[in-house]
């Protein structure tokens, strides 16, 4: 498994988890949250899906930009919007960490989004190493 | 009231005034989005200064057939007087007092250019029969109750029926089949972060529907996420289309303005106007147009400063999966 760092800064941190080889392991959205001690407030249509990717960033623009499929987003960005880019890339699940409080609406949209949406008290760089460990652990 | 704000065209092929755009309430959708408080609103306003009495209001209340007069001096607003003011006044026997002591001054007001989908909601909210408007200045510029708004709606949805009837004849008049086989315009506002993203959302969803092949559906839902962002972000406002025909995919984003002063800068990696609000919401990292660029077939901006912006991507569509 690798790991990727477009900036110094926590802020725009993009850890990604490539691929991981089918033979070897996966991990469900399900078994992503639980390994992050995550609140789950919607089980939306990627809940039991294989994340194949780990995205890490607050930079929507960003995600924009990335081709794969099935990622997971981890994010300190606590809006509609996040949710929305999720769904315009494919993503199983968006995960928002730092235990910000989400608006009310988020759960609304990804309700309607059929996203998953979790929250986390870890910070995104804790809880890139927590999905780091799990996927160890479950290995 | 969030929901999208797209108008239009759902054109299918031998099916053109069928199901699609009746079952869907997307023309109204995008309506009480796109008409503002001021199109609605009563004009003609009768008010009364503050020293007026109220048996003089219950007087024009009765004259004029209303319900509510609102308390203002030289477009200065100070309150309302309600018809449940004037029973009170009635039961108490105060109904010669001067209305600015009783009147009610814990108002709900509404301001001129928001959109009728946020009156709505106040109406919802407060039961309410009516709500003041004042412009940007805090001035009484109208007043509007749900039947204002009924009374637009049903006119503009009367045109726009026209319109989607003279567009499916238009249609079917060219090739005896239409060619078009899908047709979607949403209007995106400015600075609207709530529904913004939400066009887009809704073009992936519909592509979906017709089964796209997935990579297609991804490269043409992340042209429309971003341009609907730059319309929202950048623009004074506009219109995101999109169109499948003859085997091309067009997303087309066009506003009025302001436009774009260099658009070969605007098109580089990295450059942008955005401010910190925007930033701090995710985006504004100078990347829009370029992606675009990079998930296009075909990519064109139009622009002059001043004059408004054309922004069109162009997929070829291999089929269906």
């Amino acid at each position: 498994m690798e790991c990727g760092c477009r900036s110094k800064s926590d802020n725009n941190f993009v850890g990604v988890l490539p691929c991981f080889r089918k033979e070897i392991f996966l991990m469900t959205m399900a078994e992503v949250a639980e390994a992050l001690k995550a609140e789950v407030l919607v089980e939306g249509e990627g809940y039991k899906k294989d994340v194949r990717h780990v995205v890490a960033s607050d930079l929507m623009s960003d995600v924009l930009l990335l081709d794969e499929e099935d990622m997971l987003l981890l994010t300190s960005l606590a809006g509609d919007q996040v949710l929305r880019t999720a769904q315009i890339v494919g993503a199983a699940g968006v995960i928002v960490v730092n235990g910000k409080p989400l608006p009310s609406s988020m759960v609304y949209v990804a309700d309607t989004l059929r996203m998953t949406l979790a929250t986390c008290r870890l910070s995104k760089y804790e809880a890139c190493i927590a999905v780091n460990a799990a996927l160890h652990s479950k290995k | 009231m969030s929901a999208p704000a797209p108008s239009s065209v759902l054109l299918e092929p031998k099916s053109i005034a069928g199901s699609g755009v009746g079952n869907d309430p997307l023309v109204l959708l995008e309506l009480i989005q796109r008409l503002k408080v001021r199109d609605v609103m009563t004009t003609e306003l009768a008010t009364v200064p503050r020293s007026a009495p109220l048996c003089d209001v219950q007087e024009l209340m009765r004259r004029k057939k209303i319900s509510g007069v609102p308390v203002e001096e030289d477009g200065r607003f100070f309150g309302l007087v309600s018809i449940d003011d004037i029973i009170r006044a009635l039961g108490g026997g105060y109904i010669n007092d001067p209305c600015s002591k009783h009147m009610t001054t814990k108002l709900v007001v509404l301001e001129d250019d928001m959109p009728i989908s946020f009156a709505l909601r106040y109406f919802n909210r407060y039961h309410y029969g009516r709500f003041p408007v004042l412009n940007r200045d805090r001035r009484l510029v109208g007043i509007i109750c749900q039947r204002d708004i009924n009374r637009v709606l049903l006119v503009e949805l009367s045109k726009e029926l026209n319109r989607l009837e003279m567009a499916s004849g238009k249609s079917l008049d060219q090739d005896g089949v239409s060619e078009l086989y899908l047709m979607r315009e949403f209007t995106v506002c400015k600075y609207d972060f709530e529904n913004a993203g939400k066009a887009a959302n809704e073009i992936k969803r519909l592509l979906q529907d017709r089964q796209l092949p997935p990579k297609l559906i991804r490269r043409i839902a992340v042209a429309a996420y971003e341009l609907e962002i730059n319309l929202c972000v950048h623009s004074d406002g506009g219109m995101l289309s999109c169109q499948i025909a003859k085997g091309k995919a067009e997303v087309v984003a066009r506003d009025a303005g302001p436009g774009i002063e260099d658009v070969e800068w605007a098109c580089r990696d990295g450059t942008s106007t955005a401010n910190e609000w925007i930033r701090s919401l995710g985006f504004g990292a100078g990347m829009g147009l370029v992606n675009v660029k990079r998930v296009a077939d075909e990519f064109e901006v139009k622009s002059k400063k001043g004059s408004g912006t054309t922004v069109r991507a162009a997929f070829t569509v291999t089929g269906a999966a």
